[in-house]
This record gives structure tokens, C-alpha cells and sequence, in this order.
């Protein structure tokens, strides 16, 4: 029982952390129509850049710059928002498709310039020497993990009600105004630019913030923390659960997660001693065929986005999905 | 169901039942199991081999009578080269299947976030094969290990300073080395340079061969473009065998240096033994004692070829070290208890046992009677200093027919010689 | 420098026969395919299988074809690949694509691509071991062209970058001169005005299936026999190929054809410039540079 707990807790403040991303990407694409295929490049700079700034010195890479701890995790989000800012700029004019791709590439070379760069990030062995804060107060038990995750959930919480006020602000209907017809809103005198670049970069902050925690759970960041697989894994989140819904993205993130991980462990435990061997490769396919499965059962998603009446009569769907059957 | 039929079904039942004490002999007395926990990348190419291995190291305990008088299982669960993936599987072996002791990871970038934040807060002593990184030794030095990490992978600086000492025995004037764009590649890759360097030989590239490119072609241009005389590969099969096809096919050298990672069935196959008349691998080594090819011999019983390829014989020792030190800890022993008694089975000056059934078997009435035993093991004599790292002594190899040969040993004081000179 | 440059066209040849087919799919059912290049994959897996029943069956078919590593066996199998691809393609619409496009969005396509991609990798990887295979163990040795500048080819490699350029020239003709290319065409271009005019729907979208399906084996085997063959080719392949898509333009099918070429030969000039590390980023920054230029790609269009 115990150690059932103290597996939830562990499971809880991974999924927690994901959901925090999952809602930074539910602005930008929920509510603005960004289709950022990078999520992992804003991910990891909130994770390096906390490390760095909050990390102890180092003989080998950059850190040490020992700041406290909320202010190394303000300044890796802090880091993220820059990225994006530069990023926004250069491509969100591109049309959706486009801007995926783009987004997706960049990255690619984010997780490129950590592997290479080893005086920036230590290279592919990782970046250590970071020491997780208060360890004095909680030790490093169960103890510690339990605060972690009132910390982690205290912040989705924050998120989560920060976004529901800014959707439901005239801020937030502009955002679904440049997302349904940009021409009309612009025509209201609105700059869409820039509003999509505020979203854009305010969305990768918060995806920042979750790579920052998740850094500081592991103590440990290495290039294989942002492979593309998790931009897949955090969208996945965000369709299953319904993008346009908070509820849903934070939903979805615990489910997603739940299924990823839930299937391994099924598999081990009643899949035959000769199949184990292959059940990485059955745990893929379960996977896959679950999201499949899922996209056609509910393709809007589990919750999916509450149109208010104002928006009601604009199509959501392109054009032609409807009569391609 | 007719009185006949039942009559037949006991007899059947019986002849099983008599068949199985016959087969399994003191497994019968087994009516207890403990768990180990699992966490290797099966859905990889050069992973699931891995995890095969260990499995087998399980089995042979399990027919030698098991640990402590229980059948050992070994749940295993996928990493997928993910990071999160595996810290949650290691973190759920712990505490949902209660395991004390977690073998895994391969990668270094997943081996370290379960070492800091699933094994070492929960007392679980963990064994990597493979973990390469120089990471884990600061991190054991700085003692935030609690003594609960050990690897059998001998840190990459014995094979660089071997595969240096091959192109300076061969005569090489200049050498590209080639190596995989990982933790242990980036590693050894810089270390041979250096080493090579140190002889005297000149370095005309090195050239970093990333994961999952459709095609190598660039990189071998770029490499041959130096001229080398020979080339060093530490790259595993998959990326090596196109690497090496297309070095080949530009008329690049014949004269190979390659990492023990490319000791491989598949690699030497698709590249074709002709073209691999001058190519010179290197390894970490078993002992000199005859009873070191029992592991050898037992993995070709298995598995019908003999045990090349990345992290077989590492994950061996890894599997077999835990298990000894499972033994010598007691019934029930907590982690932080087997981690401690892993002294106890790689003890220098303790009775030799070979690395099968039979070595199990003789190192449990040794540990039983409260001696000590060295394992000498798949990849040599291993022996973990105070990190949990191990030296060993070294082979030079080159491909045959059928497998591998050895062309020449290198004592464990002779690379410690190499290491002097070359620093 | 000059050696790059070749390499990257003969790299580039079997990128635009992927990125033809994923344009075709993209700007008909206007969504990104991420499991377009698993069809490659089960392209080369089919005739590899065929390739050793057909070499089974008649001995002499084993031989190869002139200096090149290509079997008759193999030639033959790779009819038979795309055969098998185009069914493939198609049996996969039907079975999601054609179910999730009813009910969903261009994004929920986009994600049931990614989960196909992931159920067909780990499949082939049940089926035939996650291990590298090959059509032939020889190695075809490189001609020498030109000693200097230093300049090498293999026979194999202009044999591919030859058919493929042959493939395209037949596509194109099938596309401007015959009355299922102009029905194709106009499909792309409007599907509702198309309907009106009487061209049927959906037997366009199976045919641009089959057609996408068949184009992908014929890259998968030419990928397969200038290289290697693994589960992974479509992981491998999947982001050059979408590179090349994209740098064209999505819907043109010469934007396809050239953004193989420039994305493969722009991987291999790369690597002069930049540490060898860098290279996965490459197609990428290509990406980035033609879209600041121009945001629909060098022959894309601007959708409504």
C-alpha cells in the first residue's frame, strides 16, 4: 500500500508536469491556432536554462551560477519566452502546416546544439550538478517527493486558473477572433502579429515552467529528454483530452501519461516469459492503436472546446474534411 | 469424461510431474519467488539482444537452484530510449513489485535520472551494463550514490588507449575515427584522438555519425577526404554496417580499428568477411583461466552464435554480480545489503568461479560457509573500485569464419602501463 | 565539394520520389501524413520478400542486372512491392484515414498518421527482426569519375537517380495528358467543383493512395539498395522527406521533385561547412531559410 502511494505520487507529479505543458500548447493552439510542432525546444530551454542558472559549478559546461531556486525556475521559463520570441517572430506568419514544420526543425537543432555544444550543456552525457532544493528540509524519500508534488500541483493549479481568466478576458476572445477569421479581426483595428506572438510566447513560457520542474524532479537533463517523441507525447495529450478546453489538456495529460505507462507494466505483468522480450515493441503498437482508436471514437477530443453562441456560426472544420468521404 | 480417460489423464500428469523434478533437480525445493526489476530499451535493435542476455543469466540461476533457495523473476519493462518512460518503469518495479535490486539502464541519460531520483532515494541497488557516461563516477566521488551503482562497462579509456596501440603497431601514419554521437561515443572518440595523437599519429578527422540518418554518405566523404591510412570506429552495427559499406565502396582503406561494439554476427555479415582481413577490434577481456569460454560455450548452446554484439557480456556480469551479491546478502536483504556484499563476490583474493550454473552453484556453498569469491566474469575479472566503475584487462580481435578470434591479451597492468605512457 | 554536390542529387532522387507522393496525399486530403514514409518501409520489406521467393523459384533470376547490385529477382519483386505498397496505402485509408477525415479535423489526420506510423514501424519490427538486412551483401565499389577534382559514383546510384527521373517524366505525362491527370488535378484544386463537373471523388482519393503507395516502394527498394533496410527506414526517412515537401511547395508535384534534390544535395554540401555533429538539423534550417523567403514553399500556393 505504501509503496502503492508512493508510486501514485511519483506518477502524479510526472503527469502533473506534462499537464502544465500541455496547457502552455492548449493556448497556443486551442485557443490561437498555432501549430507549434517545437513544443519540446521550449521544454527543454525551461529545463536547461533552470539547470544552468540554479545549477553549482561546473568544470566542464557552463552552470554554476547557484541562484536560488524560484528564480532559477523564473529564468528558465524566462529563457523559453526568449526562444519563442525569436522563433514567433520568424515564423508565425507561416500557414499552419508550415509553421509546424518550421517549429518541428528548430527543435531539431535545439536538440542538436545540446548534444554538440558541450561547453553550453555538457553534450550528449547530460548536464549534472544540480542539487534539488530544500533537500535538507524532506531528505530524498517519499517525504521529499510528496512536497515536490504539492509544489508541482500548487503551480498547475496556478496555471490552470491563470489561463481560465485570460481565455474568458477580452484578451481571450481576441485570441479565438484571430483563430476563427483573422480578416475580421482585423478589420476591427486588431493587429493579429502581434497577438499571436503574446500567445505564442506566453504559451512557451508555461511549456518552460514544465521543463524547468521536470529538470529539477530528475536533477538531470540530457539530450534524450527532448527528442522529438515528447512533442508527440504532449500533443497527444492535447487532442485526446480536447484541445480548446483546459480541463481536457490537464485530462488528457493524465490519461495519455497513465496509458503510456500503465501499458509497460501491464505487459509485464501478464504477457507470457517468452513474448516479454518483444513487448516493447507490442507496448508501440498498443500505443498507437490506442491514440488511433481514440481519434475515432472522439476526434474533438474527450472534453471537447465549449463554443459559446458568438462563434457558433463559423465552420471550425476545413473546408473540404466534410465532403471528402 | 470416461473412467479410461482419467485413468490416462493421471498417468500423463504424472509423467510430467516426474519429468520435471528430473529436469529442474533442485529447482523442485523452489517454492518461493523474488524479483528483480528489468528496465532496458527491448523495442531497439541492439537492446532487446541485451535484455536477452539477462534473461538468461536469470535462467541459468533459476536451473542452478535459484538465490537464497527461491526461483528468481525478472520483470522486465521497456525504456524506449525515453527517459521518462524508464524513470517511471524503474520507479514502479520498486514500489509496486518491490524489487531491491533494478538492472538498467543502457543509456546514460536514462541510467543517471533513475539513479538520482528512483534507486538511490529508495535503497535499491542498481546495475548498468552499458552506461558509459563520466558522469556517474563524479556523482560517486561526490558520494551521492550511497554505494548503490555499479556498471561492468569499463570505462572507455582502456579501449582507446588499445585501439591507439593497434595503429601504432600496424604502422598507421594517420588515422579518422569515426564514432557514434552519443554519450560513450562522443567519449571514446575523444580519447582515441588524444591517445593517437599521443603516438604520434596523425588525426586527419573526426566525425560525429548521429542516429537514424537515411544516409552516412556525407560524413564518409568527409572523412576520407584526409587520406587516412586507416580508420577507428566506435559505432554500433546498425549505423557501422552503412558507414562502413560506403566507406568501402568510396575506396576507403581496408585498415579498421573498431570498437567492441561492432563485435557482431550481423556486422561482420553484411559488410562481408573480405573486406574485414585488416580490420583490428578491440575489447575488454576475460582472464587468462580455461574456465572463463564457459560463458562463451553456454551462449552458443542458447543461442547458436557466439556473444558479439554491444553489451552482451556486460549485461552478463551485470546480471550474474547482482545475483552472486543477492546470494551473499542473505534471504530477504534489502538493497543497500546486496550492494554491499558485491564486495563479497568480486573479492580479489576470493575463490574463483566461473560465470554459469556451475559457478553459481560453487560460489553459494563458498558464500554459505562465509568466504568470499571472485567472479571472473563475461568481460574479465571485474572488479569496481569504490565508484562502482570496473577495470579489466583487454583483447585485440579480428573476425573468422565462424565468429571472433583473439589475436592478442593485454594484462590489466600492461593497460595500466599504456595509460601511464600515455598520459 | 564536387563530390557533395553528386552525392546530394543521387541521395536527392529517392527523397523526391517519397516527397511525390506525400504532396499528392497532402494537398488532396490537405493533412500531413507523418506515416508516408512507413509505405517506403513496407515498399523495400515486400521485395525483399519477393526478392528471395522469385530467386527461389527460378535460380537464373538471381543474376545480376549489368554492373549494377540489382537482381531480376529484385526487379521483378519491386513490381510486385508496388503492388503490395499501393494496397497497402489504400487498405490503411480505409481502415482510418477515411474514418477519422469523416468525423474529424485536419489535426486529428494528422495525429492517427502518427499512431499508423508507430502500429506499422513496431509491426515490420515483429515481423522481421529490428535488425539490419540487405538485397545484397556485395559492395558495388564506387567508379572513379574524375581524379581531380576527386569525383566518385557508384553504378547503382545512377541507376536510381535514372529511373527515378524516368518515373517522373512518366507521372508527368500521366498527369498532363491523360483524363484521370486532368480529373486528378482538378480534385486538387477544388474538390467541390471537381464533384460537379462529375469526376468521382472518391475513387480520386484511392487513386492518389495507390499512386502515392506505388511511388514510396519504388523509393523504399531504390533507398533499400543504395543503402540499408530496417524497421526504422520510416523513422529515418520521414523528416528528409516532409523537408523536401514542404521546401517545394505542398500540392506541386515538380516543387516535390526539385526539394528532394535540394534537401539531399544540401545535407551532403553541409557537412563541408558544418562539424558533422550538426547534421540531423540541416533539411531543417534549409526549411526555415526557403519559408522566410517564401511562405508557401518555391511552388506552393497560398490556400484559401
Amino acid at each position: 500500500m505504501i509503496g502503492f502511494i508512493s508510486y501514485a505520487v511519483f506518477f502524479s507529479t510526472v503527469a502533473s508536469i506534462l499537464a502544465i505543458a500541455v496547457l502552455g500548447l492548449n493556448l497556443q493552439w486551442g485557443f490561437t491556432g498555432l501549430f507549434n510542432g517545437g513544443v519540446v525546444a521550449f521544454f527543454g530551454a525551461g529545463a536547461y536554462g533552470t539547470l544552468i542558472l540554479g545549477g553549482t559549478p561546473q568544470a566542464d559546461h557552463l552552470g554554476g551560477f547557484g541562484l536560488i531556486y524560484p528564480l532559477a525556475l523564473a529564468g528558465g521559463a524566462a529563457v523559453a519566452g526568449l526562444l519563442a520570441w525569436v522563433v514567433g517572430i520568424l515564423t508565425l506568419r507561416l500557414r499552419q502546416d508550415y509553421l509546424a514544420i518550421a517549429t518541428f526543425g528548430i527543435a531539431v537543432t535545439f536538440e542538436n546544439v545540446m548534444r554538440n555544444a558541450e561547453a553550453l550543456s555538457g553534450g550528449a552525457k547530460g548536464f549534472r550538478g544540480f542539487e534539488r532544493p530544500l533537500r535538507d528540509l524532506f531528505g530524498d524519500g517519499f517525504g521529499y517527493n510528496l512536497a515536490f508534488f504539492c509544489f508541482v500541483l500548487a503551480l498547475l493549479v496556478g496555471v490552470f486558473l491563470f489561463l481560465e481568466r485570460l481565455v474568458r478576458s477580452p484578451f481571450g476572445r481576441l485570441l479565438r477572433a484571430i483563430r476563427e477569421d483573422e480578416d475580421a479581426a482585423r478589420s476591427l483595428g486588431k493587429s493579429p502579429a502581434r497577438v499571436r506572438l503574446v500567445s505564442f510566447v506566453t504559451g512557451s513560457v508555461i511549456i518552460g515552467l514544465a521543463g524547468g520542474l521536470y529538470a529539477t524532479f530528475y536533477a538531470f537533463i540530457s539530450p534524450q529528454d527532448v527528442l522529438p517523441t515528447l512533442t508527440f507525447q504532449i500533443w497527444a495529450m492535447l487532442i485526446v483530452g480536447g484541445a480548446g478546453n483546459n480541463r481536457g489538456a490537464v485530462f488528457g495529460a493524465f490519461l495519455i501519461w497513465g496509458g503510456w505507462t500503465s501499458s509497460g507494466w501491464a505487459l509485464s505483468r501478464f504477457a507470457p516469459v517468452e513474448a516479454q522480450l518483444y513487448t516493447g515493441s507490442i507496448q508501440y503498437i498498443l500505443i498507437g492503436s490506442i491514440i488511433v482508436t481514440m481519434l475515432l471514437w472522439r476526434p474533438q477530443g474527450l472534453l471537447p472546446e465549449r463554443l459559446v453562441i458568438s462563434q457558433a456560426g463559423q465552420p471550425r472544420k476545413p473546408r473540404t474534411t466534410g465532403s471528402m468521404t | 469424461m470416461t473412467a479410461l480417460n482419467i485413468k490416462r489423464g493421471g498417468r500423463i500428469a504424472l509423467a510430467v510431474a516426474l519429468a520435471t523434478t528430473a529436469l529442474t533437480g533442485a529447482a523442485a525445493a523452489q517454492d518461493c519467488t523474488t524479483k528483480i526489476g528489468a528496465v532496458l530499451p527491448t523495442s531497439v535493435d541492439w537492446g532487446k539482444p541485451i535484455a536477452e542476455t539477462a534473461q538468461f543469466v536469470v535462467d541459468q540461476v533459476n536451473e542452478a537452484g535459484g538465490v537464497q533457495g527461491c526461483k528468481i523473476e525478472m520483470v522486465l519493462r521497456d525504456t524506449q530510449v525515453d527517459p521518462k518512460v524508464g524513470v517511471d518503469a524503474a520507479k514502479a518495479l520498486v514500489d509496486l513489485d518491490g524489487v531491491q535490486v533494478l538492472l538498467g539502464a543502457v543509456s546514460s541519460g536514462v541510467s543517471m535520472p533513475i539513479l538520482t531520483s528512483v534507486t538511490v532515494p529508495a535503497g535499491v541497488a542498481q546495475f548498468s551494463c552499458c552506461s558509459s557516461s563520466g558522469a556517474f563516477t563524479t556523482l560517486a566521488e561526490e558520494g551521492k550514490t550511497k554505494g548503490l551503482w555499479f556498471r561492468t562497462f569499463a570505462t572507455s579509456n582502456v579501449q582507446a588507449l588499445v585501439g591507439a596501440k593497434v595503429a601504432k603497431d600496424q604502422g598507421y601514419k594517420s588515422v579518422a575515427v569515426l564514432y557514434k554521437n552519443d554519450d560513450w561515443g562522443q567519449d571514446i572518440g575523444k580519447l582515441v584522438a588524444q591517445h593517437l595523437e599521443a603516438q604520434g599519429i596523425t588525426v586527419t578527422a573526426t566525425v560525429a555519425i548521429n542516429d537514424a540518418q537515411p544516409s552516412y554518405r556525407a560524413e564518409v566523404t568527409d572523412a576520407i577526404a584526409g587520406q587516412p591510412e586507416a580508420i577507428y570506429l566506435a559505432l554500433y552495427p546498425t549505423e557501422g554496417i552503412s558507414v562502413v559499406r560506403e566507406w568501402l565502396s568510396l575506396g576507403g582503406s581496408q585498415n579498421m580499428i573498431l570498437a567492441n561494439s561492432l563485435k557482431s554476427d550481423e556486422f561482420r555479415d553484411a559488410v562481408g568477411l573480405q573486406y574485414l582481413g585488416s580490420a583490428h577490434g578491440t575489447d575488454t577481456s576475460s582472464p587468462r583461466v580455461e574456465s572463463a569460454d564457459a560463458f562463451v560455450a553456454r551462449y552458443k548452446e542458447r543461442f547458436g552464435s557466439e556473444p558479439n554484439g554491444p553489451g552482451l557480456s556486460n549485461s552478463y556480469d551485470a546480471t550474474m554480480i547482482a545475483l552472486l551479491a543477492m546470494e551473499a546478502a542473505g534471504k530477504d536483504a534489502k538493497g543497500s545489503e546486496v550492494a554491499a556484499a558485491v564486495a563479497r563476490v568480486t573479492d580479489p583474493a576470493g575463490t574463483p568461479v566461473t560465470a554459469d550454473a556451475a559457478g553459481f552453484t560453487a560460489a553459494r556453498d563458498v558464500l554459505a560457509g562465509g568466504g568470499t569469491v571472485l567472479y571472473q566474469g563475461a568481460t574479465g575479472n571485474v572488479r569496481f573500485d569504490e565508484n562502482g566503475d570496473v577495470s579489466a584487462p583487454a583483447v585485440i580481435w579480428s573476425f573468422t569464419e565462424s565468429g571472433t578470434q583473439e589475436d592478442s591479451y593485454i594484462s590489466l597492468e600492461e593497460v595500466d602501463a599504456l595509460a601511464g605512457a600515455g598520459n | 565539394m564536387i563530390q557533395n554536390l553528386a552525392d546530394g542529387i543521387l541521395v536527392g532522387s529517392v527523397l523526391s520520389l517519397g516527397a511525390i507522393g506525400l504532396t499528392l496525399v497532402m494537398h488532396m486530403l490537405r493533412f500531413a501524413n507523418f506515416s508516408h514514409a512507413e509505405l517506403l518501409s513496407i515498399g523495400a520489406y515486400a521485395a525483399l520478400v519477393f526478392d528471395a521467393v522469385f530467386a527461389a523459384i527460378l535460380p537464373p533470376l538471381a543474376a545480376k542486372i549489368g554492373p549494377l547490385s540489382m537482381t531480376w529477382a529484385l526487379a521483378l519483386a519491386l513490381l510486385a512491392a508496388i503492388a503490395i505498397t499501393g494496397a497497402s496505402a489504400l487498405l490503411i485509408d480505409r481502415l482510418v484515414f477515411r474514418r477519422v477525415r469523416s468525423k474529424g479535423s485536419e489535426l486529428s489526420m494528422v495525429f492517427a498518421s502518427f499512431g499508423v506510423a508507430m502500429i506499422v514501424r513496431n509491426v515490420t519490427g515483429l515481423l522481421f527482426g529490428l535488425g539490419t538486412q540487405l538485397y545484397s551483401r556485395d559492395i558495388v565499389f564506387a567508379v572513379v569519375v574524375s581524379r581531380d577534382p576527386l569525383l566518385l559514383i557508384k553504378p547503382d546510384q545512377v541507376f536510381v537517380l535514372a529511373a527515378a527521373l524516368l518515373v517522373m517524366v512518366a507521372l508527368h505525362l500521366v498527369l498532363t495528358r491523360t483524363t484521370l491527370g486532368f480529373a486528378l488535378r482538378a480534385v486538387a484544386e477544388n474538390p467541390t467543383l471537381a464533384q460537379v463537373n462529375g469526376v468521382n471523388l472518391g475513387r480520386m482519393i484511392a487513386l492518389v493512395w495507390v499512386l502515392g503507395g506505388g511511388l514510396a516502394a519504388i523509393a523504399g527498394v531504390f533507398y533499400g539498395l543504395t543503402n540499408q533496410i530496417s524497421p526504422m527506414i520510416g523513422r529515418d526517412l520521414v523528416l528528409p522527406v516532409f523537408a523536401a515537401t514542404i521546401v517545394g511547395g505542398i500540392g506541386s508535384v515538380y516543387g516535390a521533385v526539385l526539394g528532394g534534390f535540394i534537401v539531399g544535395v544540401a545535407a551532403n554540401v553541409a557537412l563541408a561547412v558544418l562539424p558533422s555533429g550538426y547534421s540531423p538539423s540541416v533539411p531543417f534550417l534549409i526549411i526555415l531559410a526557403v519559408l522566410l523567403v517564401r511562405p508557401n514553399g518555391l511552388f506552393g500556393e497560398a490556400r484559401a
